[in-house]
């Protein structure tokens, strides 16, 4: 049994590496960076407290916020989804998520107070 | 419906029984009282008086005095004019007797005075005095004018004159239907409480219960009264007995007198005669049988049926006969014989004459109240000193009657005082007495202070002082000495006394001192109010926080490590205008945010934001459309 989920692992990590574009990675690396942000603060906010609330709530906020952004980005970036996303090119997408997040950091960094 | 019927029943003869005995007599001081107010009326301020002054008199008895004065003040005051006048002193006249008023053509003008348009009282003072004059009736002539004035008034007044009219008519008039007026009377008269029957005035009465009986008298048939009423009758004559004119006090006389002395009707009344306190040295009740007149009604024997204790109400005795004595109207009996207790009795009485008498109204259950009472003795007091935790007896003192303890009982806050005695009636028996206190006073400041004392079921009665509470609440916590006294008291008891038994000693708690203020206080300065702030909630170490600040930010570099083992680099990063414009204005907008958080408001952020943001949006836009024509 482990060693069937072990090999599943396996493959599923070789397909990875093999087959998906490198823009993803980067993208997925950036997730991965902020999902673990998100879950640091998370576990402070359990271990000692949510004082002080504000600072807690906008800085998971925009942890919460940049990981929907960039899942958006990497939905419209990826090849496999260009039939969905007709005329919307990668930089337009990057443009899109570079602007979202502009305006999300306004609302976090009014919100920190 | 059957017990509907005996209540219905028992109301009856309760209200029966409650009001065939007269409430009370004339009593023989009012009747001193009248005969001092008919001699005292001289001189005469009118003919009436004079006849009402000189009637009264006669009815009770009593001589006229000065008669002659008195005929020749009816010569000099009649007018010979007015009936009524004439009415009034040939009627005083006759009366004094030896008395006769100058009255030349009487006949003549009294007769002419009776005709059909004249009014019932005209007819009657006419009348009246032919009748004292002695002179003729004409029976028939009176008759109808009397029918004639009964047509216009048929009042009380007018009726009841005309009852005497009728009593003075000749033997071979028929006055059947005026006998009968008597009823249509009497219905017309108000009853008062269930205790009197009246009519208007005390004149209307005593005229209607006067010539009712005179008729009745006359014809030999008995008027249609009922007992109830006679009584009721009586009973308001004789409640106007107070009265102080001549007018009122003849009415009174009068009425009453026939109430008592007629061929009908005559009320039985019981009333006390004697004290109704009831001792051993005066152990007898004296009860007086009378008509309203207060006198005797020949030989009577009267029994005592039954002795009801108030209290209790139960009857203690019955059947005890009593006795006559020389007034012939009082009657007594010894009540000590029957051994009753101290208490309120209800004497019910019958009286059966020794002739039967069919006059007689009211002769079963008339009643007296008395009371028996007795000499009560107090021994010995027991005061008694008690711990209140352990109920120890501390101190036990006896003190005999009269004499009294100054020393040695003392009592403080962790005691009580109790104070213990019991009451005997003569035969030793011991009683309960309606008063019954304990006064304690300060002997310094003369305070007093009154409790009651509670008798338990064994007729001790026991007093407990709980120093400690007590001096809260009565005695100001002001410890000292205290005399003590007893209150007995009650209406049965003859010899109420006070008994000063004691002088102790009690200890109160000291009062703890309220702190007093130091004068003027109230307008200091009070303290400078300060603003407080709200706490700030407990933070954790500065170890933790900023190891988790660290934790925080480890995310990054592992970002860098995964970025450079993928290969991302920036290598294609060429300086072009736009490129460097695109990335230093994102960098400049983070930039603002930062100051945002640190320094800013909203507003100066908004208005840099717009500029800084226009400027990466130009060079952002160009550089990314050049970065996607090159793909293609």
């Amino acid at each position: 049994m482990s060693v069937n989920l072990f090999t599943v692992i396996n493959k599923f990590y070789d397909e990875y590496t093999t087959r998906t574009p490198q823009k993803l990675k980067i993208i997925d690396a950036y997730l991965t960076y902020i999902l673990l942000t998100g879950i640091v603060q998370f576990v402070y906010c359990a271990l000692v407290g949510t004082f002080p609330f504000n600072s807690f709530l906008s800085g998971f906020i925009s942890s919460v916020g940049s990981f929907v952004l960039a899942v958006c980005l990497r939905l419209q970036v990826n090849p496999a989804n260009k039939s969905s996303f007709q005329g919307i090119s990668s930089e337009r997408a990057f443009a899109d998520f570079i602007f979202a997040s502009v305006i999300l950091h306004l609302v976090v960094m009014n919100f920190i107070g | 419906m059957a017990r509907g019927l005996v209540f219905l029943l028992v109301l009856v003869f309760t209200v029966v029984g409650q009001s065939l005995s007269p409430i009370s007599t004339l009593s023989l001081d009012s009747q001193a009282r009248f005969k001092a107010i008919f001699e005292q009326a001289k001189p005469y301020a009118d003919l009436s008086t004079a006849h009402y002054a000189i009637l009264g008199l006669k009815l009770l008895n009593a001589p006229i005095p000065q008669p002659q004065e008195a005929c020749t003040f009816l010569k000099e005051h009649l007018d010979a004019n007015s009936i009524q006048s004439i009415y009034h002193a040939t009627t005083a006249a006759k009366t004094l007797g030896n008395c006769k008023v100058p009255l030349s053509n009487g006949q003549q003008v009294l007769n002419s005075a009776v005709t059909d348009s004249s009014d019932v009282a005209t007819v009657f003072y006419a009348v009246s005095a032919l009748a004292a004059l002695g002179l003729t009736i004409n029976s028939a002539e009176v008759a109808k004018a009397l029918d004639a004035g009964l047509k216009k008034d048929d009042s009380v007044l007018s009726s009841s004159l005309a009852l005497h009219v009728a009593s003075m008519l000749s033997n071979e008039t028929n006055v059947d239907k005026y006998h009968d007026l008597i009823e249509d009377i009497v219905a017309q008269a108000d009853e008062v409480g269930e205790k009197y029957l009246q009519f208007d005035s005390l004149q209307q009465t005593t005229i209607f219960i006067e010539g009712a009986y005179k008729l009745s008298g006359v014809v030999n048939k008995a008027p249609v009264i009922s007992e109830e009423q006679v009584v009721l009758l009586g009973n308001y004559i004789v409640s106007r007995q107070s009265t102080q004119s001549v007018r009122n006090a003849y009415f009174v006389l009068s009425g009453t007198k026939a109430l008592s002395d007629n061929k009908f009707q005559i009320p039985v009344a019981f009333a006390l005669a004697g004290p109704v306190a009831v001792t051993s040295a005066q152990p007898s009740i004296s009860v007086r049988v009378s008509n309203l007149f207060s006198a005797s009604l020949g030989k009577l024997i009267v029994v005592a049926t039954s002795v009801q204790s108030q209290s209790e109400g139960d009857t203690a005795a019955s059947n005890l006969p009593l006795s006559g004595t020389s007034d012939p109207s009082i009657y007594q009996v010894n009540l000590m014989e029957s051994k009753l207790s101290p208490d309120f009795y209800r004497v019910v009485l019958d009286a059966t004459p020794s002739q039967a008498d069919t006059r007689l109204i009211g002769l079963a259950d008339g009643a007296v109240t008395v009371k028996v009472t007795t000499q009560v003795t107090l021994d010995t007091a027991e005061i008694n000193v008690i711990d209140k935790d352990q109920s120890i007896t501390a101190k036990t003192m006896r003190v005999k009657y009269p004499e009294k303890v100054t020393k040695g009982i003392e009592a403080d806050h962790h005691q009580n005082l109790v104070v213990k005695f019991s009451l005997k009636d003569k035969s030793g028996q011991p009683i309960e007495a309606h008063q019954t206190f304990v006064r304690i006073t300060n002997v310094k400041t003369k305070q007093e202070v009154i409790f009651t004392a509670e008798a338990d079921s064994g007729k001790v009665y026991k007093f407990t002082l709980d120093v400690a509470e007590s001096g809260k609440e009565y005695f100001k916590d002001l410890s000292g000495r205290y005399s003590i006294d007893l209150i007995i008291g009650d209406a049965v008891i003859q010899n109420p006394f006070f008994w000063n038994l004691a002088e102790v000693s009690l200890q109160f708690p000291e009062s703890e001192a309220r702190p007093s203020l130091p004068a003027g206080s109230q307008y200091k300065q009070l303290p400078k109010i300060e603003h407080m702030f709200r706490v700030a909630e407990k933070r954790p170490p500065s170890v933790v926080s900023n190891a988790f600040t660290v934790l925080v930010l480890a995310p990054l570099v592992l970002l860098f490590l995964l970025w450079a083992k993928l290969g991302a680099n920036i290598n294609n990063f060429s300086p072009s205008p736009s490129a460097l414009g695109f990335h230093l204005g994102l960098g400049g907008i983070f930039a603002l945010y930062y100051c945002y958080w640190t320094c800013l408001n909203m507003f100066s952020t908004l208005q840099y934001l717009t500029i800084l943001g226009g400027i990466t949006f130009l060079f952002g836009n160009r550089l990314l459309s050049g970065i996607a024509q090159q793909k293609k």
